[in-house]
Order: C-alpha cells, then structure tokens, then sequence
C-alpha cells in the first residue's frame, strides 16, 4: 500500500492552482495535483452539430441548471450540475453558483477580460474609508501581472489612468469603428473615458490553465494529478497544528483514500476551497472563514440603434470592436447615492439583433429585424459589490452532495450600493448612446442574481491582522503556515474588474514565496 | 511550440492508453478459462462459452449511414395540453410567428407540437405559465370578441396580444402577469420554430449554410446520480427556484 509524503498537494486545477503547479516544479518542487472532474478531450467528446439535431432543439432539458445562465443545450454537460453537487440558500436571496470541474476548471471557459487591479482598489478604504485595505498595493503585484500577462498574450492600449493600470501589453492597435468613435466622443465631453478593453490571446484562441500553465508543469516531470477524485477534508497533525493528510473520495467508485502532504495548496475555486476548510474546521481561529462573500454586479446595460447603420449599411467601417469605461466615479468627485464604481462593457454589434428589443411580432417584427441588423450597440455593468461581513457561507449540515459531502449555505444579497450604482451605469450608458445620435431600444436596471458573473471571491480574505483575517500577504494561512490559498477566496475586495489576472498574479506571487520558503526549511 | 506538442502527446497517449486497454481486455477474454478456479472468488456471470463479444470491433469502419433526426419523417405526438388549450396555442404559434419571406411558420415546424411536449416534461412554475396564459388568452377572447382565441381574427388576436407585448433584455424577460405569458410564449414559439429541422431545411433550399452550427458537448464522464432519496432540503430549494 502507498505511504507516501508528496511535498506539495495541489487541490484544482484551474487558472490558480495551474500557476501554482507551475511556478513550483519549476523551481524543484514536486506536487501531486487533486481535481473533482474528469479530463476533457474535444476531439472524443463534442461535436459541430446544428441546433435543430439537439433534443430539446436549443432549450436545453428543462430543469437542469436553473441557475447557469450561461448554459445552454450545447454546453449543458460541462457544468456541475446542482442536484449532484447542491447548495442551499434563502428562497429569497438566490445565489447563482456557476460551477466547472472538467480538468482545468473554468478556465477552460471564460470571457479573457484581462485587467489589473489598482490602488483603488487595493487601498480602498484609504481612500473612501470603507471596509479594509488589502495588505499589499498595486506595487507589489505589479512585477507578476506583467509575467501572466506576457504568458496570457494580454492585448491592450496603454491610458495612463491610475484606476485603469497599464500593463505589458500586446499593442491593440485597431482602429475604432465610427460607431465607436461617436461613442468615444460622447464620452469626451461627458468626462467619460471610453477605452479600449483588454483580454487574454492565449495561444490558438485558448488562454486557460491546461494550455499555458499544466504543459510547462508536466514537462519539468514533478507533476503528478488524479482526476475524478473529491476533496472532503483535510486533517492537521495535533501534535505540529500543521496540515498533514487530505481525505478525498473516487468520484466514480466513491471509493474513500487518503494523500499525506508536507504542504497542501486550495485553489479548488472561492467556495469550494471555503467549503473544504469549513467541512474540515481548520484554518479559522479569526471566525472570518466563508464570510466577506463578494462579487461584481452583471446584468444592468442598455441596448441601442446606430441609426445610419441599419438596412444594411453596417459595415465594418461603421460597426464592430468593443471598448471599456472603466471606473470613473468616486475617483476624483463623489457620487450621490453609492461608493466604489462600475465598469462598463461595450459592444458594437455586427450580427442579428433579439426580437425582444422590440414590442412587435409576426412580420413587423421581422421587418424591423431585417432593418436593424447589424445595427446594435450594447453596454453592460461590472460593478463593484461591496465586502460585508454578513454576506456569508456555511455548512448546511442537512444537505450532502453525491459523495455525502455537506453542502454549502450562502447567504448573501445586493443592497442599495450595489442598486444605485446599477441605475447609474445604464443612466450613462444611455446618455452617452443618445448624445451620439443612436437609438436606445431597451434598457435594464436590475442586477442578474448574486453569483451569475462567476466572480465570487472572498470568504477567506487576507490582511495583517490574525484576528480579522484568515490568510496574510502571502495567500498563506495566520493558522497553518503550510495551508496557502490561492484563488479567489483570498480577495478583499472585489473591484470592478474581472479578477482572473490577480487571481493568477497572486498566485504565481504565493507560489513563490512558498517554494522559498520550503527551500529555507521554513514550511 | 512546447504547449503545441504536450497537446498532441496527450491526445496520442490518450488513444494509445485506450487502446493498450481495449487489447489487454481482449486478450483477457480470449485467454480466460471457462470456469473460476476453485480457491478463487466468483468473478461475476460467466458466458457460456468463449464468446468473442468484442472481436473486431476495435477495427471496424464507422458506418456509412446518413442518420436523420426525428422530426424530418414524424410528428410529435402531443399529451400535455387539453384540446381547448391546444387550439388556443395553435392560433397563438400561427398569429406570432406566421410563414414569411420563404421560411416555415409555427405551425409548419411543428412547433405547437414541440412546446406540448417541452412544456410538459418542464418545472412546475413554466407548466402553470402556459395553462394559465391560455386558459386566460382564451377567457379574454370570449369576453372581448365572443369568440374561442383560436377562432379570432387577426385583428382581434392583435388586440388581445399586443398590449402585452414588453421589449426586454436578455434574462430580464417581464413579470407582471399577462406580460409574462405572452412574451415567454413569443420567445418560444420563434425559438422553437427557428431552431427547427422545417427551418434547417428551408434555409437549406435557399442557399443558405446550415444555421445553427455549434459544439456540443456529450456527457463528459457520467454524472453521478445518488441511488439513495435525495438531499430533500437541496431538492427543496432546487425545485422552488
């Protein structure tokens, strides 16, 4: 029988815990990474199909996935799907937990928005002196965003705006479309700035873990993974305080095995790794674990008509390319009704417009179709939520998933920051499709439900003080110095930004410190 | 170029690891004696003979068969709805999303037929908006015109319909009663007809490229199902939602 000591225990393997594979084999350290799904392979399992050839002709079964807004008939299969794996939580306060355990995790599927945060952000309650600071600055994980962002092929144009950091940047050098540049202009002289976004290329149009991060892993041949195995706990040595073993169950066989670790690394995804160090009851002498649950407001935007793009004169002159607002409330002024800021997402759109952007059916509808194609401009939140204790995760100790596992209660809800800030944005946005001559067609002022931007961080902050936080600097635990976390658990506060490039950021910086510190003996 | 090749070695290795398995378990079964020895435990139901059950399967050619889906040669038959209410969504499909510009209506891509079926294997909450949508848009018709909705003229389904109608953005659909109805049904209908085979065939016939091309992805591993009762309280919040 096994009675093996890996050094490194790895728990996910997503965009986090592929960096942090990474960064420690090659540097010597050997790691035997844990995920709870399966290896994907496209070529055996998808296939280019026509909608109507599916089941339930693009629907999807009806049921399934109530909460993935994201998903649909064709994806359907590579979400976690809530009756296997469940959660509970108030009946009014829903919570959309949007879940990917295929090898890779959702970074096999995101939107490659590709941002840093700021000191905004990081020092945020010096700014506006609300909730807590981070323990480190934009200075401090600035020399890591530039390294993922050079791995990612992050592509952008440099603004100098201290709320929109610059980067090392694969030069976006696209011309705006006219459509845009109206757009732009409005903003000008609205004093908003209109920017170019930025995202990851990746290489072949993938920009995940399983193509950027686990090759480099596996080729220095100190990876090991299982797949298909899940975490239930994990165990501490009496005797040490130290993390010593993690329990784990074959998701197939439901066979129960145990791994014994000199240090274990979570980056099974905010709530998940939340989960595991709540079922194992470690890690949690501030009381602060699960709680600080924070996201980003989607859902709120506005749809409108460039009216000289319509009946088919929307060419690629005219229409196309995407651009950012990032933040610019509470920079220098102060908002009427909401503190933080949002960001706004814009598309100009070159394809068909929804029939629900208008009160019409049977042949008028389609008369307006025709005319609009082509035609569309949208704008979308990312908006800041803020961090509050109360917002929160726990063990429901009366719901267990298939491998009698107990499920996670969450408990959260947007208040009336998050709700003006909503308000605001789609008011901007509006203004500014209307003073570029465009018509607006439908706008939307209410979030989707806490949860849909698959942001969720928090629940195991960091900070410097032992008894308000959970993890310090180093995404390492006040408690248990050879337990680091290192996804978005670890989030103070959450921006407007998606967090996927500080998440990896924070990361390879934690990675770092901790193969250091192994080579010092000191972990 | 490192990325490129890791890629392909797992693919290979990947196919290789399969088949190295295939053959081991071939092998096995060929190799295997008839019966248990004596001072081993029973294996499991022992075929009775050396039956070759998986000889030559690893070499044989994908067939050559154009498959159909079911919807190019059959009819859905339809159980959920009671005939009031199935002519009453017969005249909404044709009054919403009529035949136009050389494409099928609702009612040529079956699409009545469909969402009884659709709706009829969906959560409680969308099964009781359809039955009551058209229990009502039915009543309103009889009130206003003195007429069955799925005898109304276009010029009463348009006042029975249109008042309703609400633009909207995408997961932000209407709410209020009435509204919610008629838009969930209109998004339906022109989803239901517009992803179907009459649609395909139709854009087909104009030239067009097959609409709709996406990947899809098959189970990846099989879920796993508790044999045992559910989490009731899980179930209780999925079922609510």
């Amino acid at each position: 029988m096994a009675d093996e000591t890996v050094d490194v225990l790895i728990i996910g393997s997503g965009h986090s815990g592929g960096m942090a594979a990474k960064i420690l084999t090659e540097k010597g350290i050997s790691c035997l990474m844990l995920n709870a799904g399966p290896v994907a392979d496209v070529h055996k399992d998808t296939e280019v199909k026509p909608v109507s050839a599916l089941p339930f002709r693009g629907f999807k079964q009806p049921g399934i996935l109530p909460h993935v807004f994201q998903s649909n008939e064709f994806n359907a299969n590579t979400w976690v799907d809530e009756k296997e794996v469940p959660y509970t939580y108030d009946a009014d306060k829903p919570y959309n937990w949007v879940r990917v355990r295929l090898f890779g995790g959702r970074s096999l599927f995101w939107s490659r928005q590709s941002f840093r945060l700021s000191d905004y952000e990081f020092k945020g309650k010096s700014h506006d002196g609300y909730g807590d600071d981070w323990p480190i600055s934009l200075s401090d994980v600035a020399p890591y965003y530039s390294r993922v962002e050079e791995i990612f092929r992050v592509t952008g144009r440099a603004y100098g705006l201290p709320q929109y950091p610059d980067g090392d940047f694969v030069p976006d050098n696209s011309p705006w479309s006219s459509s845009m540049q109206r757009y732009v202009a409005a903003g000008v002289k609205m004093g908003v700035p209109v920017c170019k976004a930025r995202s990851s290329l990746g290489v072949d149009g993938l920009a995940s873990s399983v193509n950027l991060l686990l090759p480099d892993a596996i080729a220095t041949g100190r990876l090991r993974a299982i797949p298909n195995v899940v975490v239930r706990e994990l165990s501490v040595d009496k005797n040490t305080g130290l993390v010593n073993e993690a329990h784990f169950i074959d998701r197939l066989s439901r066979r129960e095995m145990s791994v014994k670790a000199r240090v274990v690394v979570l980056a099974a995804g905010t709530l998940e790794s939340t989960r595991l160090l709540l079922n194992s009851k470690i890690a949690n002498s501030s009381g602060v674990v699960g709680h600080f649950l924070i996201d980003q407001i989607y859902g709120a935007g506005m749809v409108c008509a460039v009216p000289d793009a319509r009946d088919g004169k929307g060419t690629l002159e005219v229409m196309g390319g995407g651009a950012l607002i990032p933040r610019f409330r509470n920079i220098d002024s102060k908002a009427k009704d909401f503190i933080r800021g949002y960001a706004l997402n814009i598309y100009s759109n070159t394809g068909p417009v929804a029939p629900h952007y208008f009160a019409s059916y049977g042949e008028e509808l389609q008369d307006k179709l025709d005319s609009y194609h082509g035609s569309a401009l949208s704008a979308g939140i990312m908006g800041e939520v803020l961090a509050r204790y109360e917002n929160q995760v726990s063990i429901d100790k009366t719901v267990v998933d298939a491998w009698d596992i107990p499920a996670l209660r969450i408990e959260t809800k947007y208040t009336d920051n998050e709700f003006n800030m909503a308000r605001d944005a789609v008011d901007v946005a509006a203004a500014l499709a209307e003073d570029a001559g465009f018509e607006v067609l439908v706008k939307n002022y209410d979030p989707n439900p806490p949860g849909y931007s698959i942001h969720e961080l928090g629940t195991c902050r960091m900070g410097d003080d032992a008894k308000t936080s959970v993890l310090n600097k180093w995404n390492q635990s006040h408690d248990i110095k050879n337990l680091f976390v290192v996804d978005g658990a670890a989030f103070t506060s959450a921006g407007w930004q998606n967090p996927t490039m500080t998440i990896l950021a924070l990361a390879m910086r934690s990675a770092e410190y901790l193969a250091e510190q192994m080579r010092m003996g000191n972990v | 170029m490192r990325r490129r090749d890791f890629v392909k070695g797992i693919l290979a290795a990947s196919a290789t690891a399969k088949a190295m398995a295939a053959q081991q378990a071939t092998a096995a079964a060929q190799a295997s004696p008839l019966t248990a020895p004596h001072n081993l435990p029973a294996q499991g139901p022992v075929a009775p003979g050396p039956v070759p059950w998986m000889r030559g399967l690893m070499e044989v050619k994908p067939l050559e068969l154009r498959t159909l889906v079911p919807d190019s040669v059959a009819q859905t038959d339809a159980h959920f709805f009671n005939p009031q209410q199935t002519a009453t969504l017969r005249r909404l499909c044709d009054a919403l999303m009529p035949p136009l510009k050389g494409y099928p209506g609702a009612l040529d891509a079956g699409t009545p037929e469909f969402l009884d079926f659709l709706i009829g294997v969906s959560p409680r909450d969308r099964k009781q908006l359809y039955l009551s949508g058209l229990d009502w848009l039915d009543a309103e018709a009889q009130r206003m015109f003195f007429t069955a909705f799925a005898k109304s003229t276009n010029v009463q389904a348009d006042a029975l319909i249109r008042p309703w109608l609400r633009v909207w953005m995408t997961d932000h659909p209407p709410t209020e009663e009435h509204a919610a109805f008629v838009n969930a049904a209109h998004a339906d209908i022109r989803t239901a007809t517009i992803n179907s085979q009459a649609w395909s065939d139709a854009a087909r016939a104009t030239g067009r490229t097959t609409t709709g091309l996406d990947l899809y992805w098959y189970p990846v591993d099989p879920d796993v199902h508790r044999d045992v009762a559910p989490a009731t309280g899980a179930m209780r919040q999925v079922e609510n939602n």
